[in-house]
């Protein structure tokens, strides 16, 4: 992002008096912060694709209500607040519930910190609270692109048994998340 | 074989082929391990940022907003800029709806060769969370407030030509001629067999408070 506006480019010349970076203008603001809810939203629904139409429908929504002289912190706010109804909205659509059917874990989830190493540690701790099984099916499933026949022979079972294991893994990794 | 265990491997195959999530209704008693399924599909990827064509796409669709456009209508009145409030309002709205900002899937907006703004309500005769349905000339709309914001999509089905009612009791737009149903925004309820989206209508609120549609004389 950058502060100089058009126009303001010979600012900074041999003999100009050099001015403060112009203010960045809400646009400017609102599409940094929407990097971080694409992150977020990214997160929570697993692909790109689904991730683009939600954060253009942040976008969209938000645009109304940002102008001129807001701060980062109250664009951040709206934005991921729309972000959150958003995704309520998504998942509710898909699952075929109403929102007030939606767990809090689906819907009101809480904003992240501008750290986007924070949903993958968050996943290493999920893991590390599963048992040894689960754990491993969903490493390897996961984390390492097995398919199911491959993930049955590194287990030495059956793909019918590991397809009931990954079942039974990611009801308990959603239960570590709701702890 | 248990049907569950099949769903959702099919769900996951799909997220790690890096497709989007199609679910379906039964799918609601696995909701938690199908968004478990996302979270660790996503955290396969690590830190992800937007690509940089959807980055340009999301800067334009910013850019494009008008400057006046930045300012609310109620900031605005407070400043005395009434006239240019309602102004800004109405090509907020009619620019946020230009088919080219929204889902492809979308409707496009209905643009009359020879439209006029009709006025067709006050603002305040319209309840948040509720349709409410005008005609403007030949263009039918339900239209739906957000404070001071009105959007507006078309009274006729995107299947089938019969004209919708407003479902109060699931806030949904029905069509009468088959089993559809849409959002407020226009889109279709179904997940699984979605149909397009409706039209959008052009909408505007002008600084005495009235609520015009792009119709026709």
């Amino acid at each position: 992002m950058s502060g100089v506006r058009p126009g303001e480019e010979g600012a900074g010349e041999t003999g100009d008096i050099l001015e403060l970076p112009a203010a960045p203008s809400a646009a400017d603001i609102a599409l940094d912060e929407l990097e971080l809810v694409y992150a977020f939203i990214y997160a929570r629904v697993g692909n790109r694709a689904d991730a683009e139409d939600l954060t253009q429908q942040v976008a969209l929504k938000a645009i109304p209500r940002l102008r001129q002289g807001a701060t980062a912190s109250s664009i951040r706010g709206y934005l991921f607040a729309t972000a959150r109804s958003v995704l309520g909205g998504f998942w509710s659509t898909r699952l075929g519930l109403s929102e007030a059917e939606l767990r809090d874990d689906l819907a009101l989830v809480t904003p992240p910190r501008a750290d986007p190493d924070r949903g993958v540690a968050s996943v290493q701790r999920v893991l590390a609270e599963l048992s040894d099984n689960y754990r491993r099916v969903l490493e390897l499933r996961f984390l390492h692109g097995y398919s199911l026949k491959e993930v049955a022979a590194e287990m030495h079972s059956t793909v019918g048994a590991v397809k009931v294991m990954q079942l039974r893994a990611l009801r308990a990794a959603a239960r570590v998340v709701l702890e | 074989m248990n049907k569950s265990e099949n769903r959702i491997d099919k769900i996951v195959s799909d997220l790690l082929r890096g497709r989007r999530l199609k679910l379906r209704g039964g799918d609601a008693e696995e909701k938690a391990a199908i968004t478990a399924a996302a979270r660790l599909a996503a955290a396969r990827q690590g830190p992800v940022r937007m690509s940089p064509a959807f980055r340009k796409r999301l800067a334009r669709l910013l850019q494009d907003a008008p400057s006046d456009g930045w300012i609310t209508r109620r900031a605005a009145l407070v400043a005395g800029l009434g006239l240019a409030a309602g102004a800004a309002t109405g090509s907020l709205v009619a620019r946020a709806l230009e088919p080219a900002h929204v889902a492809a899937a979308s409707g496009g907006p209905i643009n009359p060769i020879s439209g006029r703004w009709i006025d067709v309500a006050a603002l305040s005769d319209l309840v948040e969370g509720q349709g409410k349905r005008v005609t403007a000339g030949s263009v039918g709309a339900f239209l739906f407030r957000r404070g001071d914001h009105v959007t507006a999509v078309s009274s006729i089905c995107s299947h089938l030509p019969c004209e919708l009612w407003w479902n109060g009791g699931t806030a949904h737009l029905d069509c009468p001629c088959h089993p559809a149903s849409f959002t407020p925004d226009g889109r279709s309820t179904d997940p699984q067999y979605p149909l397009p989206s409706l039209n959008t209508v052009y909408v505007r609120v002008t600084s005495a408070g009235r609520v015009e549609v792009l119709g026709t004389a």
